[in-house]
C-alpha cells in the first residue's frame, strides 16, 4: 500500500455496540502521516461511527486506538489535549451561531490556551483569506450559504493546527452546486500534505484524491485498496454490489 | 349639585382618606420597597441555584448514563448520580407543594430563630423559584443540537468551556421568554408575604383597607403598581431579547 510516513493512528480490533446492536465489529487499520483515506459503504454500515470513534466522540466498547503513540481509549488520557490535534468536520457544519465567523475560528485556539488572542486573530484572517471569506469575518453563520459554512468549519478545525483531519460526510448536506467548492478546498488540503480520513459518498473525490479507499459493511472493513484497484477490480461481492448502485 | 360633581367630591374624600390622611401612602411605599427587595434577592438566588441544578441535571442526562455504560470515571460518576438524585427530590418537593406552605414552614419551622422576615421571604421565594428556573434552563440546554456540543469537544474544548462559551449562551437566549415569565410570576407571588406578618405591597394596601374600611382605592392602587412593575419588566426583557437576536441575523 502507499504511505511511507510514520504511523499516526493505529486502530486495533475496534468494537462498538449500542446495547444489543453491534455497529463496529473488530476494525484494525493504520493511518500514516500524509495519507488521505476515503471510507465508503452503505448507510448504517458503521463508517460514521468508526470516524467518530477516532476522536472518541463515540466511546469504543472494545479495542484500542493509538494516536501518536498514546492509547487514547485509556481512561487516564486527557482526551481534550488529544482532540486538539485531531480536527473534525461535520455533515451539518455545526458552526456556533452565537459567534461571528472569525469568533468561530478563534474560540478554540484562544480558550484552550494554544495561542494568544492577537495571534489567533492573525491566524483566523489568514485562514479566511485562504478560503476567500475574509470579507465575511464579522458575519454570523446564519448569513452564510451552506458551502461557505462548511469551508469556515474546515478552517475552524485547521486553526488548531491539527495533525489529522476527520471529515464526516462533509458534502452530504450541501446543495449540489456547493459541493464543488468544498471538495476543492479538501483537495488543496490533501495536496498540502494534510493527513485526512474522509467518510464520503463522493466516489469521484475518493478516486481522485484518496491514497486508499476502505469499504466498510457490517461493522468490518470488507475491502481496502488503492483507488484504481478499488474501483476497477472490486473483489468483495458486497463491494461490487455497492459500486454497481452508486457508480 | 350635579351627580358628577358629587362623585368627584366623594372620590376626593375617599382618596384623601385612603392615601393622604395619617400619611397612609407610606404603607404602600414601604410595602413596595419590601416587595422589590424580596423579589430582587429571590430572583438572584433563583438564577444561581436554578442554573446549578440545571447543569447537574443536564450533565447527568448527557454524560452520566453514557459513562455508566462504559464504567468510566466511576467515582465522579457516582457523585454526579448522587447530586442528580438530590436535585430531583428537591424539584419534586418544591414543585409539588404550595408556595404559601413552603413560606410558612421555612418561617415557623426551619428558621424559627431568624427575626429578619425579609430575609426569610427572599430565601423562601428564591428556593422556590430555583426549582422552576432549573427546569426552564435544563430544557434550554437540552434544546441545543448535540452537534454544537460535539463541535466544541472535537476542537479540544473541555466540558466546562463548551458549556460556558457555546451551549449556555444559546440556551439562555432560547429560554429568556420563559425565564421572564417565571420572574413575573415570582414578583406577583411575593404578595403572599403577609402570611408571615411582613408588610409587602399587598399587605400595605390591605392595612389601609382595614383601617379605613375602604377597599376600592387601596386595592386598586396595589393592583396598578404590580401592573406597572410587570410592564416595566416585560419591556426590559423584550429589549434584551431583541438585542440578543440581532447578534445573529
Amino acid at each position: 500500500m502507499s504511505g511511507s510516513g510514520e504511523v499516526l493512528i493505529s486502530v486495533d480490533s475496534l468494537c462498538k455496540s449500542f446495547g444489543e446492536q453491534t455497529v463496529l465489529n473488530g476494525i484494525t487499520m493504520e493511518i500514516r502521516r500524509g495519507e488521505v483515506i476515503a471510507i465508503v459503504g452503505p448507510s448504517g454500515c458503521g463508517k460514521s461511527t468508526f470516524l467518530r470513534s477516532l476522536n472518541l466522540l463515540e466511546q469504543p466498547t472494545g479495542g484500542t486506538i493509538t494516536f501518536e503513540g498514546t492509547d487514547i481509549t485509556d481512561k487516564s488520557v486527557n482526551i481534550d489535549k488529544m482532540r486538539q490535534k485531531i480536527g473534525m468536520v461535520f455533515q451539518h457544519f455545526n458552526l456556533f451561531p452565537n459567534h461571528t465567523i472569525k469568533g468561530n475560528i478563534m474560540l478554540a485556539p484562544v480558550k484552550t490556551g494554544l495561542i494568544s488572542k492577537a495571534e489567533a486573530s492573525r491566524r483566523a484572517d489568514g485562514l479566511l483569506e485562504r478560503v476567500g471569506l475574509l470579507d465575511r469575518a464579522d458575519a454570523y453563520p446564519s448569513q452564510l450559504s451552506g458551502g461557505q459554512k462548511q469551508r469556515v468549519a474546515i478552517v475552524r478545525a485547521l486553526a488548531m493546527n491539527p495533525d489529522v483531519m476527520l471529515f464526516d460526510e462533509p458534502t452530504s448536506a450541501l446543495d449540489p452546486e456547493m459541493v464543488g467548492e468544498v471538495l476543492e478546498l479538501m483537495k488543496q488540503l490533501a495536496k498540502d500534505g494534510m493527513t485526512m480520513v474522509v467518510v464520503t459518498h463522493e466516489m469521484g473525490f475518493a478516486r481522485e484524491v484518496a491514497n486508499r479507499v476502505l469499504f466498510i459493511d457490517d461493522g468490518q472493513i470488507q475491502e481496502e485498496n488503492t483507488p484504481a484497484e478499488f474501483f476497477a477490480n472490486p473483489k468483495n461481492p458486497r463491494l461490487r454490489d455497492f459500486l454497481s448502485k452508486v457508480l | 349639585m350635579s351627580a358628577i360633581q358629587q362623585w368627584f367630591l366623594d372620590f376626593g374624600d375617599s382618596f384623601h382618606q385612603a392615601f393622604i390622611e395619617d400619611d397612609r401612602w407610606l404603607y404602600l411605599v414601604q410595602g413596595l420597597g419590601n416587595t422589590l427587595i424580596i423579589s430582587f434577592f429571590a430572583v438572584l438566588l433563583g438564577i444561581v441555584l436554578g442554573f446549578l441544578i440545571a447543569i447537574v441535571r443536564s450533565t447527568y442526562d448527557r454524560e452520566g448514563k453514557l459513562k455508566a455504560l462504559n464504567g468510566k470515571h466511576k467515582f465522579s460518576n457516582g457523585i454526579l448520580k448522587f447530586l442528580n438524585g438530590i436535585c430531583k427530590i428537591y424539584l419534586t418537593v418544591i414543585r409539588g407543594t404550595p408556595m404559601v406552605v413552603q413560606l410558612l414552614i421555612i418561617y415557623y419551622v426551619i428558621l424559627v430563630s431568624v427575626d429578619n422576615k425579609i430575609f426569610v421571604a427572599a430565601l423562601a421565594f428564591g428556593l422556590n423559584s430555583a426549582a422552576y428556573v432549573a427546569e426552564i434552563v435544563r430544557s434550554g440546554i437540552m434544546s441545543i443540537d448535540v452537534g454544537q456540543f460535539e463541535a466544541g469537544r472535537s476542537l479540544g474544548l473541555n466540558y466546562r468551556q463548551t458549556m460556558v462559551h457555546i451551549i449556555m449562551p444559546q440556551a439562555f437566549k432560547n429560554v429568556l421568554p420563559a425565564l421572564a415569565n417565571e420572574f413575573i410570576v415570582l414578583l406577583k407571588e411575593t404578595s403572599i408575604s403577609g402570611y408571615i406578618g411582613l408588610t409587602d405591597l399587598t399587605r400595605g394596601g390591605d392595612i389601609i383597607r382595614s383601617v379605613t374600611w375602604q377597599p376600592l382605592l387601596p386595592l386598586l392602587a396595589v393592583a396598578a403598581i404590580y401592573l406597572v412593575l410587570v410592564m416595566v419588566l416585560s419591556f426590559g426583557v423584550g429589549r434584551l431579547e431583541r438585542r440578543l437576536r440581532n447578534n445573529e441575523r
